[in-house]
């Protein structure tokens, strides 16, 4: 009996199954669509994104958004942008290989830096994700920068207690101690291994005999010219050892000297125990405004990562995490190709938007994006924006063309009302007003350099109540509050895992002779103390190890040159009665 | 519960067809490929389709898709290692690159080193899978297959409404 193949009675159910998927799709693709964009855009930027409207014509290769807002990765309740409406020109072919081709996207109504009533953050809460390593490590970058706190308000010197085991001046004694006791056995030994003692009896023995022989004593003549030699090679082994013990004291004078470097540097250990006001004016600085211009420039490095991280340079293939299901999500390996598409190309966005969104009379600009492609060794050309406008110029470029990729951002941003903001660890609050911003910035490889600057000429200040309260207090207040210009640079250079931070403003002098006058007393006497309890602590362990080195020295100076003594006399008379002996007598 | 009633009922459905064991050991390996990798990939549509228009156990299939769940869920992570080695062995790059870049096949997600490992698996496990669900078929029918079939609760369990519903696939 023949068995059919073919179960022809199911083609039937099969396209009505064919035919009610496609009528799903036709019902639910926008809406599927929006939610797969949100999930991606909010997975691959660590903030929530969300569409209020997605509109997919595939026939035309139209994408239209509405109402979108991506929130801030950075910022709890404010969004990185908002967009009106956005199309794109999809390229439909690419769609059967899985790539996302967009020949122009056209974006209008952005405005960027809205409020927003829910906190957006993504990546910040949860730490996964590619968007989630890289606030991760952007954060940790930014911690690395020492900030000094000033405590002006209440001029407070605070002391904390100094733990005897982190200074560096006892360890260094007790290794100079060993060291003494150990150089002092050396040159003994080696005092001893001279064996002097058989030399000098020997030749006193023949100058006892010299001195009661006669010229024609021959063998006696000879036996001191011996002695004579013997002296003189004795003499060699002590002069040896002379410079063996001069190296050696050298090295425990430069012991003794280290120690006082040690003791420097538990003065300073010390001194930074001290809640001291910074008084140079660099540090203050760094203190006032260093904190905004990292916040800065670790938003830029989020920003610059993310893209180097989704969009890496060579063709060799990449693994990301897959798409998230209920099953083991694997890993999406692409393999990019030469002359072949990128997986994802937007060659043209053209954006126009608001600054000022809700002043009287709005400020219109326009931008341009090009090239922002997952591939950039597929596309072979890098990604480029600007923007300009009455008060804006603003442009990038990122070339992840070769091994080595450099980014490059800058911006001058004019009239923008910078919000006030409170001076880190002083009650005050600084107004910046309309204020000029710059911002450059250049990754190449792994060297970074930054500038951030702000220049207002409109400057405000505001103060707490506490701070009226204190002598210090007023007097910053006095100091600042005349200021009417600001002018603050922020500069980043160096390795990126350790780039040199320089902070100057127009404040630092200022605010600096200020507190040097007022403070300068006081900050002498707490640095005095420290360092009279640093000398407590460490005089009794020092004191005994400068005798012993001292002593070591001396003594072992002094045996040598006995020593030396004792044979050149010998060796003298020796050689005087030897002279006198054999000089000739006429008759 | 009635996903449970509806397992037995596809067992013992499948068991005492009218097919032979052939049909519905080809109908479990190819319900296996429906479990063991990632239910939503364009290659689970090509199998579904087989399943519908071959002459094969259609309750088979449900049977192996119901059976392979759990074991695909469990083997993920050798599915994962997998994948892993075949799309990062150097000797393959050139094929993977080419089918990446070639219309269709990126939609099928081999790509992923799941689907890739839990689709090689299935098709290297389904030669033996089949050889196995024939012989316990037969062995089945020709051992305690008519004592089941006479036996109270089989038909108890067979006269459930859901049985209808099998019973227009059945081979």
């Amino acid at each position: 009996m023949s068995v059919k193949v073919f179960r022809w009675r199911a083609i039937g159910p099969l396209l009505v199954l064919f035919v009610i998927a496609c009528v799903l799709w036709w019902l639910f693709a926008d809406s599927i669509a929006r939610r797969e964009a949100q999930n991606v855009g909010t997975q691959m930027l660590g903030a929530k994104v969300e569409i209020q409207d997605l509109h997919l014509d595939l026939r035309h290769g139209d994408v239209t958004i509405r109402g979108l807002t991506i929130a801030s990765p950075h910022e709890p309740f404010k969004n990185l942008l908002q967009a009106d409406e956005i199309v794109a020109d999809l390229d439909v072919v690419p769609l059967t290989e899985k790539k996302i081709i967009i020949d122009r996207v056209a974006a209008n109504g952005l405005r960027f830096g809205t409020p927003r009533q829910t906190d957006g953050r993504v990546a910040t809460k949860s730490g996964e994700g590619i968007a989630g390593r890289v606030l991760a490590e952007t954060h940790d970058w930014a911690s690395q920068f020492q900030i000094p706190a000033l405590q002006l308000a209440t001029g407070k010197i605070g002391v904390d207690s100094l733990d005897p085991r982190r200074l560096s001046t006892t360890p260094a004694a007790a290794a100079l101690d060993t060291r003494a006791d150990s150089s002092r056995r050396v040159w003994q030994a080696a005092f001893d291994t001279l064996r002097l003692g058989p030399a000098l009896d020997s030749a006193s023995a023949t100058l006892e005999q010299l001195k009661h022989a006669r010229a024609t004593d021959l063998a006696t003549l000879n036996e001191a010219r011996r002695a004579i030699d013997r002296l003189k090679r004795a003499r060699d082994r002590v002069t040896a050892l002379e410079r063996n013990v001069t190296r050696g004291t050298a090295n425990l004078k430069s012991g003794l000297a280290g120690l006082d470097s040690a003791r420097r540097r538990d003065y300073a250990f010390a001194r930074s125990l001290l809640k001291l006001p910074s008084l140079d004016a660099p540090a203050v600085g760094a203190a006032l405004f260093a904190p905004a211009a990292i916040r800065r420039f670790e938003r830029v490095l989020y920003w610059t990562q993310l893209a180097r991280r989704y969009m890496p340079p060579g063709l060799l293939p990449r693994a990301t995490t897959g798409t998230k299901r209920v099953r083991r999500s694997g890993e999406d390996i692409r393999f990019p190709k030469e002359r072949a598409l990128p997986r994802f190309l937007l060659r043209t966005a053209e954006l126009s938007f608001l600054l000022h969104p809700n002043a009287a009379q709005p400020q219109r600009y326009a931008g341009r994006l090009t090239g922002l492609t997952s591939d950039p060794a597929v596309y072979g050309r890098p990604t480029t924006f600007g923007a300009s406008g009455p008060q804006l110029v603003a442009g990038g470029l990122l070339n992840h063309l070769r091994g080595i990729p450099v980014d490059t951002a800058g911006a001058t941003v004019g009239g923008i009302t910078i919000p006030t903001f409170e001076m880190p660890g002083v009650p005050l609050r600084l107004d910046p007003g309309a204020a000029v911003t710059q911002l450059g910035f250049n990754l190449n490889g792994d060297t970074i350099h930054a500038r951030f600057a702000i220049r207002s000429s409109d400057v405000r200040w505001s103060r707490d109540s506490t701070l009226a309260n204190t002598t210090i207090g007023d007097l910053i207040w006095r100091t600042v509050s005349g200021i009417s210009n600001l002018d603050v640079e922020a500069r980043l250079a160096g390795a990126l895992q350790h780039p040199d931070l320089a902070v100057r403003s127009n404040l630092d002098q200022a605010i600096a002779d200020r507190l040097r006058a007022v403070l300068g007393a006081q900050v002498a006497a707490a640095e005095r103390q420290m360092r009279e309890r640093v000398d407590a602590l460490v005089n009794d362990k020092v004191a005994p190890v400068r005798a012993k080195v001292n002593e070591a020295q001396t003594q072992v100076q002094a045996q040598v040159a006995q020593q030396r003594t004792r044979l050149d006399e010998l060796q003298k008379q020796l050689e005087q009665r030897l002279r006198e002996l054999t000089r000739i007598r006429l008759p | 519960m009635f996903a449970l009633i509806k397992l037995i009922q596809s067992l013992f459905g499948a068991l005492h067809s009218e097919g032979t064991p052939g049909q519905l050991a080809a109908g479990i390996v190819l319900g296996s490929f429906l479990g063991l990798t990632p239910l939503l990939n364009l290659h689970n549509a090509l199998i579904f389709a087989l399943l519908v228009l071959l002459n094969v156990s259609f309750a088979g299939g449900m049977l192996g898709w119901a059976l392979f769940i759990p074991i695909g869920f469990l083997l993920d992570p050798l599915f994962d290692w997998i994948g892993h080695s075949l799309l990062l062995a150097p000797s393959l790059r050139g094929l993977w690159t080419s089918c990446y870049n070639t219309p269709i096949v990126p939609l099928t997600n081999f790509n992923n080193t799941v689907v890739l490992g839990s689709l090689v698996f299935a098709v290297l496990f389904a030669v033996p899978l089949f050889l196995a669900a024939r012989l316990a078929v037969i062995r089945y029918r020709a051992t305690i297959g008519e004592r089941v079939r006479q036996s109270r609760w089989y038909r108890a369990v067979m006269a459930s409404k859901a049985y209808n519903v099998y019973k227009m696939f059945r081979p």
